[in-house]
């Protein structure tokens, strides 16, 4: 238990020690608290800006800690949407329909991408060609699922739907509760919650360290005697199962999935929140998708066609004026602060006193 | 597994065949031949220098042996199995450890999360690591001082032992070190030598790429010349270092960058 304590204060992510971690305390009781003072509407609004957060968090670690770009996240995140869509939707008379439906969604995205893994690992594919079939693969998925339209393409009852998506998706029920309104943004809450602690502990972890040794230095890594094709296979599913997660909330918060969710524009999503909080820090890639959800969801509802080229435009002048990430370079400007005002509070110690 | 490594250890400390073995390397690029027909044998605790100018062939010789490149023919065999098709990683965890020419130790870990890195790549089938040679070196080159710093915030000298502690963690059978002192003062070469030196004798195989004529003289016996790519010569360090072609292709060399 301390052990893990101390590994979800490492090093390896923005923000450490008791003031620190008070502050992240009473945010997730503000969350928590928002539903007193909020509509139901207002909450799911809230619950949507947060439910990307899993597979951005998922990129982070694949891209910013592992050193490897994916584009095609969102292929995941469809996969899942999907299977959970079918599998719920035809056991929709059984008490644990929608559980299995759960279940087989995670199971669908981390299969898939283990198999999509292997290939593209294990065939020693080169670096800068993993982002093209990535993104290949997410774009694949949308155009085949576009053309499933019509009563022959079904799966038991449920239809794919071809352009118009699959509609009528139920929601999460476990016993008499149903996840929606209210009840919908408490799970979100608890779910990117958890995956923030988890992740965190993973990167401070001896794991999150080989990644990073990964990131630095392949073959170095190899001569350590690691398999780095099973260390990246690793975390590549991990991360898509975390991409899986966001995308089985998107479908409880709308009942519905178009394949324009893993299309182009959906598919350079999950890079721009993350390249523009900070790839290698977990919070600030957790607090830019929340905000740049919100940024585009405000722009878009004002019946603003113009929220991507926004958001891109944003990408573009952080990859210029701040390549480290807005919120991440912030971030870090603070701890710089405070880190050498606390070295010149302490006098030197004994490991300093050497040469 | 288990079986595999105690037929190896009975071949290598019964059979006292070498622990390393290279038949017939051969490895070009383009036009080049980088490895030309190199044989090679090192025993267990043996000591060799690979010297050479530049340009001959040793850092490919060393790639060839731990398995980053594939040999155009040939085989490598170590500890008596035949490794030649097996992935870099596997012969590490076979027991060979290897640092690079130019350093590549983890610069934005710390030294301690380096070392942690490399004891924890997963377990050998022999296996618990024996990490003797570590300790002692470890211990010799006085890192435990800087285990919080960043990697990158070591003098140079520093940061070279640290990756040779790092090869040395899960205690390999057979260390090769690229041009383990280039960049240090001469009392750091010589500091250096006396450690490896150390090693060798409690029982480490150490192959060792060198420049400098008197780290060589101090810690090898035998002594290989690599030119072009083949084994120029190979004999005991005084014979060696005193004869006259060995001599003119170094000095070939200053003469060719001199002009
Ligand atoms: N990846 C490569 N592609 C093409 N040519 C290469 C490659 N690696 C090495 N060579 C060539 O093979 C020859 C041997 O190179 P190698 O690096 O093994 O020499 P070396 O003895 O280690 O030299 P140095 O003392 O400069 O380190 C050189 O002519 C070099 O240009
Ligand atoms: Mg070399």
């Amino acid at each position: 238990m301390m052990r893990m304590l101390q590994l979800l204060n490492g090093p390896h992510d923005l923000g450490r020690g008791r003031g620190f971690w008070s502050g992240m305390v009473l945010l997730a009781a503000a969350f928590l608290a928002y539903p007193t003072i909020a509509s139901s509407f207002s909450a799911t609004n809230v619950a949507y800006y947060l439910l990307n957060i899993p597979m951005a968090l998922g990129l982070s670690l694949l891209w910013g800690y592992g050193g490897v770009l994916s584009f095609g996240q969102v292929a995941f995140y469809g996969i899942a949407g999907y299977t959970y869509g079918i599998v719920a939707g035809n056991l929709q008379d059984f008490a644990w329909g929608t559980e299995a439906g759960v279940l087989a969604a995670l199971l669908a995205a981390g299969l898939s991408a283990a198999a999509f893994g292997y290939f593209l690992f294990y065939g020693r594919v080169a670096a800068w060609i993993v982002p093209i079939l990535t993104l290949v693969l997410a774009l694949l998925l949308a155009t085949f699922l576009g053309l499933t339209a019509g009563y022959q393409w079904r799966v038991g009852d449920i239809q794919l739907g071809g352009y118009n998506g699959m509609t009528g998706i139920p929601a999460l029920q476990i016993g008499g509760l149903t996840f929606q309104d209210y009840a919908f943004f408490y799970l979100v809450v608890a779910i990117v919650a958890i995956c923030y602690v988890a992740l965190r502990i993973w990167v401070n972890a001896h794991r999150g360290q080989v990644l990073m040794a990964i990131r630095e230095d392949v073959l170095r890594t190899e001569l350590l005697g690691y398999d780095v094709r099973l260390e990246q296979l690793r975390v590549f599913v991990i991360a898509s199962v975390l991409a899986g997660v966001s995308g089985l909330l998107y479908v409880q918060w709308g009942n519905y999935i178009t394949p324009s969710a893993m299309g182009l524009q959906q598919a350079a999503l999950p890079v721009i929140w993350v390249a523009v909080g900070g790839r290698d820090s977990l919070l600030a890639v957790a607090i830019a998708t929340f905000l740049l959800n919100q940024l585009t969801y405000i722009l878009s509802s004002g019946g603003n066609q113009s929220a991507l080229v926004i958001v891109g435009a944003l990408l573009v002048a952080v990859m210029m004026f701040a390549p480290e990430g807005i919120i991440a370079g912030l971030g870090r400007l603070h701890w710089l602060h405070w880190l050498r005002a606390r070295r010149r509070a302490v006098p030197s110690g004994p490991a300093s006193s050497g040469k | 597994m288990v079986n595999d490594a105690m037929v190896n250890d009975a071949m290598v400390t019964g059979g006292g065949g070498p622990v390393l073995k290279a038949e017939r390397l051969c490895k070009r690029f383009g036009g080049v031949v980088a490895s030309d027909q190199i044989d090679f044998n090192l025993e267990r605790g043996e000591m060799r220098c690979v010297i050479g100018p530049n340009g001959a062939g040793k850092s490919t010789f060393f790639a060839l042996l731990c398995g980053i490149l594939p040999p155009d023919s040939g085989r490598v065999i170590l500890k008596g199995r035949d490794v030649t098709h097996l992935p870099a990683f596997r012969r590490v965890r076979m027991g060979l450890g290897l640092t690079f020419q130019t350093n590549r130790a983890f610069h934005a870990l710390t030294v301690a999360e380096n070392l942690e890195t490399a004891r924890r790549a997963s377990a050998s089938a022999s296996g618990a690591a024996d990490d003797a040679h570590f300790r002692a070196a470890f211990g010799a080159f006085d890192l435990a001082a800087s285990s919080h710093l960043p990697a990158r915030e070591l003098p140079h000298h520093q940061l070279q032992w640290l990756e040779i502690c790092m090869a040395l963690r899960r205690g390999p059978d057979v260390l090769l070190l690229d041009e383990p002192t280039a960049g240090m003062s001469p009392g750091e070469t010589m500091y250096t030598a006396d450690v490896l030196k150390t090693l060798s004798r409690e029982g480490l195989a150490l192959i060792v790429v060198e420049h400098d004529v008197a780290f060589v003289r101090k810690v090898a016996e035998t002594v290989t010349v690599l030119h072009q790519g083949s084994v120029f010569a190979e004999g005991p360090v005084e014979v060696i270092t005193q004869r006259e072609d060995v001599r003119q292709i170094y000095l070939g060399r200053t003469r060719e960058a001199a002009a």
